[in-house]
């Protein structure tokens, strides 16, 4: 189990990249131009109103000691209160994390079902009809942009069919996933072109490698030659392309999430922006950026898991 | 020959090219006798390893084809019989090792499942039957712990275990006949040595038919019965060992014998040249007590094993100029890790090398500026040394620009010099090296290399990659190019033969150390160590009443043997 060590001290290794993340988002989002402390006054503020909001959410500090002030907090649980939700930020998050984790997932999921059937197919009648087709609609699934999907998937199959609903999140788990069939549709379509291209690629050189030559010679049936070979061999390159997609990912549930009005952490940041609801936004940029380290760590037990000469 | 048991007649493949089809094996018969092993000889591209995968219609490229002729195996023909029976036949009569089993083995499976795999599809036998009968064949290949390397992966095992293990998978299903595409070539010479054996003991307990295909002359004579020499897709002439190596009918097998390093009039050649006896001028190169250590990466923090790995472990050499010195040892022995160091590619950890009087460690720019423009570097892979964008022409000039030795204007005409040195037509100034054969690129390979006008010359295994007739035309470049430039020549090599042929010195090489060092002759005729001794035991000869283990270097190999066996997962 010498391999997996790395699961122990790699979260060590995650402390200074958090720490360069938190600096980052806190100084950037400070650079968006406007003032939240005018954005919730409204237009008829006066000035004496504006600074004693500004002082009340300590934005007329400078900067470091501001920053200062965001990692004591932090120390005690909290990211700071919303300047317009009236809440803390952490917990705030954790009400709007659910729908875009569920999205996520289920994304992910329906993703890998859409590309591995589709890539085997492609790569085992590579360069024939079947190749053709799974080639002809990759190239349309990554030619159409997700958001311009998702109004297309809504008009078909809401508007014309009324098969599943227009937007909205649901009560019950049951309900919620019928909520977040379009949704995570519209990601999966995207996302299953980049992985089933990689995955294709990787097949069509596998079947001609060595070891598949070497399984055929000593007379296994294609069926084992693929299954049992190429396919593990070809998961490899794929899991990575895979990672770096959800990281991806998370961040681009902003336009999803927007578009089907679902109540998660991309609306959440849509909102902020607009209201300079400045704690809000780094909370939100923190949590997607940890989500991302935290993705490319499983990626790496994955892999290390499949392929056992990778050592970490 | 015994009874027959597979007979190939008039087969042909084709390529269905898109210039037209080309004819790849072109009406090659030949049978094969129960117990025996054949050997095929011939060089790259000779259609040798075509011919065996068409036996079982393994083609590599689905525009091959065989268009006639036929494969007889048990009264049926094997190039007519349907896919699943010839699926039944692939591993169950006819199993196939490969000469690279890292790549021919699959990386994410243990090797005993690699074994079972075959017994389960084959035998339809369950997990549990399989399984036990997938140890008993890793002990018969020779793991000598079965259970425990059962669940090794590919990777923790050495080169000569992994060819072990393939060879296992190959026998999973107990074929009588065994196909061997260059099963050693990839291997050192006592690793090979011990595969050999291994193939001929599993001939002599298993009654197995082998056919070896091989490159070199020396394995066929020392393992095989009959010898088919195959050229261009033809068979050129096929017969007894004996027959053939001693009255080649065919000149090109003339040929391909005379080019074999362990020719005696090929040995006379380096004895020719004198050992220079200008030991009182200052050496070339001087290295004292080197020491090259590497970090140990991966197992940090929570590990307790070394920290370090001694690649060079206390070498001191000197090398005079004008001389040629070998440096022989096994993968891993640290030749090259010298070498590199040698060159500044590598930092030393301890001790001193000196360049023409100028010390690496203390006086570094000065010695690498020296280094630079005074030593060149050829590599093993012809094609990977060389740049694919750039005509050998642009490569070269770029080399002569940069080291300002020769005026602008001239450097056409000296890439012209530099071509006629090497033996390449001075057209191949404007050609790419994936026009070019192996051959054609190692010589511009060397081009380069002379361009700077080197005192030193290090080739890396340079010959190691090339076919036997073209490995004799370069070490012949290099004997020529020796004299008439008076270079120092530094050949790392693990071929014996081919050192023993080119230089005057010779340095044999073992964990790191220099275990015997003198000249070629004494070295190669009387070996005072015995690890030197098991080196020069397991070259293959050419003559096969030279057996594979002299007996002289017998005891210190199965040492040896034992050593690399007990090679396990750690």
């Amino acid at each position: 189990m010498h391999r997996y060590k790395f699961v122990l001290y790699r979260p060590l290794q995650f402390l200074p990249v958090l720490f360069g993340i938190s600096v980052i988002t806190f100084v950037l989002v400070r650079l968006i131009p406007g003032d939240p402390a005018r954005v919730l006054l409204g237009t008829k503020s006066t000035p004496a109103a504006i600074a004693a909001i500004r002082a009340q959410y300590g934005l007329d500090q400078p900067i470091w000691l501001q920053y200062f002030y965001f990692l004591q907090n932090l120390g005690h649980g909290e990211m700071g209160k919303s300047i317009l939700y009236k809440i803390d930020v952490l917990r705030l998050i954790t009400t709007r994390i659910e729908p875009t984790l569920t999205l996520v997932l289920t994304s992910v999921l329906l993703s890998l079902i859409i590309a591995v059937p589709l890539a085997s197919l492609a790569a085992r009648s590579n360069g024939g009809p079947a190749d053709h087709a799974v080639r002809f609609i990759s190239t349309f699934g990554i030619g159409f942009p997700p958001f311009w999907l998702a109004l297309m998937l809504i008009i078909f199959f809401s508007v014309r069919f009324d098969l599943f609903p227009v937007s909205g999140y649901g009560e019950t788990v049951v309900d919620k996933l019928y909520h977040l069939i379009l949704p995570s549709l519209t990601i999966a379509l995207s996302l299953s072109t980049v992985l089933m291209r990689s995955l294709r690629t990787a097949m069509i050189a596998e079947l001609k490698d060595d070891l598949a030559t070497a399984a055929r010679a000593r007379g296994m049936p294609e069926s084992i030659v693929f299954w049992r070979h190429v396919m593990p061999n070809s998961l490899v390159p794929t899991v990575n392309l895979l990672a770096v997609n959800i990281g991806w990912l998370i961040g681009g549930t902003v336009v999803v999430e927007s578009v089907f009005a679902l109540p998660g952490m991309g609306q959440l940041l849509v909102r902020a922006i607009f209201s300079r609801d400045y704690m809000v936004v780094q909370g939100v940029a923190m949590v997607f950026a940890c989500a991302t380290v935290l993705v490319n760590f499983l990626a790496d037990i994955v892999t290390v898991a499949i392929d056992p000469r990778v050592k970490q | 020959m015994n009874e027959t048991l597979l007979s190939v007649r008039d087969l042909s493949v084709v390529f269905a090219g898109e210039d037209g089809p080309r004819t790849l094996i072109d009406d090659v018969s030949f049978d094969l006798g129960k117990g025996e092993i054949l050997g095929l000889v011939g060089e790259s591209g000779s259609g040798k390893s075509l011919t065996c995968r068409s036996l079982v219609r393994l083609m590599p490229s689905p525009k091959l084809a065989i268009t006639s002729g036929s494969v007889m195996l048990d009264g049926r023909d094997l190039t007519k019989a349907p896919e699943a029976d010839i699926r039944a036949v692939r591993g169950r009569d006819i199993g196939m090792i490969f000469q690279n089993p890292t790549s021919h083995l699959d990386p994410l499976m243990h090797i005993g499942d690699q074994i079972a795999e075959g017994i389960r599809v084959h035998r339809g036998v369950g997990g549990k039957e399989a399984r036990a009968a997938a140890l008993d064949i890793l002990a018969q290949v020779g793991f000598p712990h079965p259970a425990r390397q059962y669940n090794g992966y590919p990777h923790e095992f050495s080169g000569g275990m992994r060819q072990r293990a393939m060879i296992g998978v190959a026998l999973s299903c107990d074929p009588r006949i065994l196909i061997a595409d260059e099963p050693t070539t990839a291997l050192d010479v006592t690793i090979q040595a011990q595969i050999l054996r291994l193939l001929m003991e599993l001939r002599e307990s298993r009654g197995l038919s082998v056919i070896m295909i091989t490159h070199d002359l020396g394995i066929v004579a020392q393992t095989c019965d009959r010898i088919a020499v195959l050229r261009q897709g033809r068979l050129l002439e096929i017969g007894d060992k004996r027959d053939v190596l001693a009255r080649p009918q065919h000149p090109y097998t003339q040929n391909l014998i005379a080019s074999h390093p362990s020719m005696p009039e090929r040995q006379m050649a380096a004895a020719d040249t004198a050992y220079p006896t200008t030991l009182k001028t200052r050496p070339l190169v001087e290295i004292d007590d080197l020491h090259v250590r590497f970090p140990v990466t991966g197992r940090r923090l929570f590990s307790d094993g070394p920290r370090e790995f001694s690649a060079v472990k206390g070498v001191s050499l000197q090398v005079m100029p004008g001389e040629t010195v070998g440096i022989v040892g096994e993968s891993g022995s640290g030749k090259s890790t010298l070498a590199r160091a040698l060159l500044g590619l590598t930092p030393i950890s301890d001790g001193h090398v000196t360049f023409d009087g100028a010390d690496i460690v203390t006086e570094r720019t000065k010695a690498l500026r020296k280094l630079r423009r005074e030593t060149a570097m050829v590599f093993q892979d012809p094609y990977n040394a060389l740049n694919p964008r750039l005509t050998i022409g642009a490569m070269l000039a770029e080399v002569l620009a940069v080291q300002e030795s020769v005026a602008k204007e001239r450097i056409p005409q000296r890439i012209g010099e530099l071509l006629d040195l090497v033996g390449l037509e001075r057209e191949f100034a404007d050609r790419k090296p994936l026009s070019m054969s192996g051959g054609q690129c190692q010589r511009a390979g060397i081009a380069r290399a002379l361009a700077v006008n080197p005192k030193l010359i290090v080739a890396d295994e340079c010959v190691a990659a090339l076919d036997v007739t073209i490995q004799a035309q370069i070490v012949d470049l290099f004997r020529d190019l020796k004299q008439r430039l008076n270079l120092t020549l530094l050949f790392i090599a693990h071929d014996l033969a081919i050192v023993r042929n080119l230089c005057e010195r010779v340095v044999v090489m073992y964990h790191g150390q220099i275990v015997e060092e003198g000249r070629t002759e004494d070295v190669f005729n009387a070996p005072r160590e015995a690890y030197t001794q098991a080196l020069i035991g397991a070259i293959p000869d050419i003559d096969p009443d030279r057996p594979l283990v002299s007996p002289r270097g017998g005891d210190a190999l199965t040492e040896e043997t034992s050593g690399l066996v007990t090679d396990e997962i750690s």
